[in-house]
């Protein structure tokens, strides 16, 4: 009888545990996703996410989602940080310019999107977060650097927008003529070349990387041409001077000042409050060999390290769908990843950048991008000091990028 | 019945008495358990990362992978490294105009601030607000005083900053006007030691104020002067906040120093072997100059 009522127990114990393998969708589930403020009132973003959950735990009761959003500053280190000890978020927000440096941390994501959905992705935005074949995260937003003028200052000195770069060496004497600089070029070597120097390499038809990856290609002759053109703006007093050793406040650069004509580094946003709205003209990126300029991607990457794929995976479909991303990139002051998203504004300068998001081109996908950006930035800023000559300043910098990605 | 006290335990035969043991005593203990948690955290915190970055600089190991033993290589790479040569040389050219301004602006302050006067506690107080001061606040007050536009700037007609010569003794400033007032203390506190006779006996001999400071004070002051040096070598060996803040390195790297290239391989480009390789190579030259520092001037206690 005791014989019979143990194995009872015993099999209404392996009962209990076949059962509880059987329904793991419902074993309740903790996802955490790691953003930052891409809307910046803070209680507006808790309030979008804390919507987002609401929504999405109506269908997935079992899943617990966490958003946790962090200041831009330092975002890496506290990552990094989270990464080594072992406490990684499960999806966390990337931009292409970080995908390489975390390719071995994050897992590619295509299999937890629609196909539909990945088919809706601009072609510049998908090519932006590939990475050998694969999606290393899901596109929420887009970020556009078109050549950003000043109204007042063009109107100042009596000169139109330029469209290339020998408009823009043309007005230039005159602008400085007027007290105004022509552009700002920032080449602090912790400053992106993303923004600064890779836009101008795009135009004169060059490249930072070869076809396979293999070398580097800034140093041919669109590099040059591009450098070039960059230290003559410099050596003419083109450009504020400041800006080639440091990074001051940006209220104190000349062009929050106002007295800078057109930029390509910087957004409608940094500068509303110095100039004006009306003050902001949006025009295509500068022109040269082509017609190129730097665009940002926000993606939602996930960590090899999560302990709960799937269940993140459900998450990320979610929040990475055109519905929701459309309504994010609003309240964010963005653009939608999508092309079936269509035009999100009408007027202003949001909707003129908007217009140019097919002409942007994401920061380059290699492993090393971000070690040759680092030999390369002083390499640009002693061409620019005088130092060094345009070929030999990039010369120096490719040798020393090379024996790099060769190691 | 008589009672007898128990004699105390005799030493054996040919023995002395053993001494208490003086780790026993309850006050020791007591000692001991203060000092504990403190020596535990030391280990945990300093001494225990210290020991993993010397084994990890054997290893090739970025985020993501597992470490793979590799011997010297990341050794061998650093030699054949030029921007490790160039951020020694920018390291040891820092140092080098650093550390004989510094020890001279702190002897000299303290000099002044030592005898009592009507304000000396001001100007004590004064003089130590630097150390205390934030150093990435002063570094952005300072990056405006030395561009083309802040006075300093002025001074030249360019900015300090943008100047591939100018650029370290720029930062020397900066790292002296921060750490004076810690050696100042440093130096005061021991001239409070020294005996007024001493002074006042060279006095009546007719010595001047620069043979009583070359022969009485200054010999005096060789301890407090070797662990000022030895401290102020190893801060400007590890100077980073400021260049980080002020310059980045530039321009054209003229300002990169050691701690720059350890932090750009560690935290930009994740090569955490090679990062530690470079601290390895930092903990090394910084013993050996502390080393021939001890030598040269440490040599009485």
């Amino acid at each position: 009888m005791k014989l019979r009522a143990i194995a009872a127990a015993v099999v209404a114990a392996l009962a209990a545990t076949t059962s509880a393998c059987g329904s793991a969708e419902d074993t309740p589930q903790d996802v955490t996703m790691w953003v930052y403020p891409v809307v910046p009132d803070e209680a507006q973003h808790r309030a979008f996410w804390d919507e987002q959950i609401e929504a999405f735990t109506k269908d997935h009761a079992n899943i617990d989602v966490k958003v946790e959003i962090y200041p831009w500053a330092k975002r890496e280190e506290s990552l990094t940080t989270a990464i080594a000890g072992n406490k990684a978020p499960d999806l966390v927000y990337l931009i292409p310019d970080q995908i390489p440096k975390f390719a071995k941390l994050v897992q590619p994501v295509d299999q937890y999107l629609p196909d539909e959905v990945k088919g809706d992705y601009r072609d510049n935005v998908r090519e932006s977060v590939t990475m050998d074949g694969k999606l290393m995260g899901a596109p929420i937003l887009m970020g556009a650097n078109p050549l950003m003028c000043n109204k007042k200052v063009l109107d100042a000195a009596g000169v139109s927008a330029p469209a290339t770069w020998d408009d823009l060496l043309e007005i230039a004497p005159t602008l400085k003529a007027k007290g105004f600089d022509v552009t700002n070029y920032y080449a602090d070597p912790s400053a992106t070349l993303n923004q600064s120097f890779y836009p101008l390499l795009w135009e004169a038809g060059g490249d930072v990387f070869d076809e396979d990856g293999g070398k580097v290609a800034f140093d041919g002759d669109a590099g040059v041409r591009a450098l070039t053109f960059l230290k003559t703006l410099v050596d003419e007093g083109y450009t504020e001077k400041e800006l080639i050793t440091g990074i001051p406040a940006f209220e104190q650069t000349r062009l929050a000042q106002g007295k800078v004509a057109c930029t390509w580094q910087q957004l409608p946003a940094d500068v509303e409050s110095f100039w004006g709205a009306d003050a902001i003209t949006i025009h295509p990126p500068l022109k040269d060999e082509e017609q190129v300029g730097y665009g940002s991607i926000g993606a939602l990457s996930m960590m090899k390290q999560s302990g709960a794929k799937d269940a993140a995976g459900e998450w990320l479909a979610f929040v990475s769908s055109p519905e929701v991303t459309k309504a994010y990139d609003l309240a964010g002051n963005y653009f939608s990843p999508y092309q079936s998203t269509g035009a999100l504004y009408t007027d202003g300068p949001q909707a003129e950048v908007e217009k140019t998001l097919d002409q942007m081109v994401g920061a380059p996908l290699h492993d090393k991008a971000r070690d040759v950006m680092g030999l390369l930035a002083p390499e640009i800023q002693a061409a620019l000091i005088g130092q060094k000559s345009p070929e030999q300043a990039l010369a120096d910098a490719a040798e020393a990028a090379n024996g790099l990605i060769g190691q | 019945m008589t009672v007898t006290a128990p004699a105390p335990p005799r030493p054996r035969s040919g023995q002395p008495p053993r001494p208490r043991k003086r780790y026993l005593r309850p006050e020791a203990l007591l000692g001991l358990g203060f000092v504990l948690p403190v020596f535990l955290l030391f280990l945990v915190f300093r001494f225990g990362p210290a020991i993993v970055g010397v084994l990890l600089s054997f290893f090739e190991y970025t985020l993501g992978d597992s470490p793979r033993f590799t011997g010297f290589d990341n050794f061998v790479r650093m030699f054949d490294d030029p921007l490790f040569w160039q951020a020694l040389k920018v390291t040891v050219i820092f140092t080098v105009l650093y550390l004989p301004l510094s020890i001279a602006t702190s002897l000299g302050l303290a000099l002044l601030v030592r005898r009592s006067f009507r304000g000396s506690k001001l100007f004590r107080s004064v003089f130590f607000l630097p150390v205390i001061t934030s150093l990435v606040l002063a570094a952005t007050i300072f990056t405006w005083l030395f561009s083309s536009s802040g006075p300093l700037g002025k001074l030249i007609g360019d900015s300090w900053l943008a100047s591939t010569t100018l650029v370290i003794p720029a930062l020397v400033i900066v790292s002296v006007w921060s750490r004076f007032g810690y050696g100042m203390l440093i130096i005061l506190a021991r001239l409070q030691d020294v005996p007024r006779e001493l002074e006042e006996a060279a006095l009546v001999d007719g010595a001047g104020p620069w043979a009583r400071f070359r022969h009485v004070v200054l010999p005096q002051l060789r301890p407090a002067l070797f662990f000022l040096a030895v401290i102020e070598t190893t801060t400007s060996f590890q100077v980073f906040d400021l260049v980080y803040v002020m310059t980045g390195g530039g321009p054209a790297r003229s300002s990169y120093t050691l701690v720059m290239a350890l932090y750009d391989q560690g935290f930009q480009y994740f090569d955490l072997g090679y990062a530690s390789a470079l601290g390895v190579a930092l903990f090394v030259l910084t013993l050996f100059v502390a080393l021939i520092q001890r030598v040269l001037m440490g040599r009485s206690k």
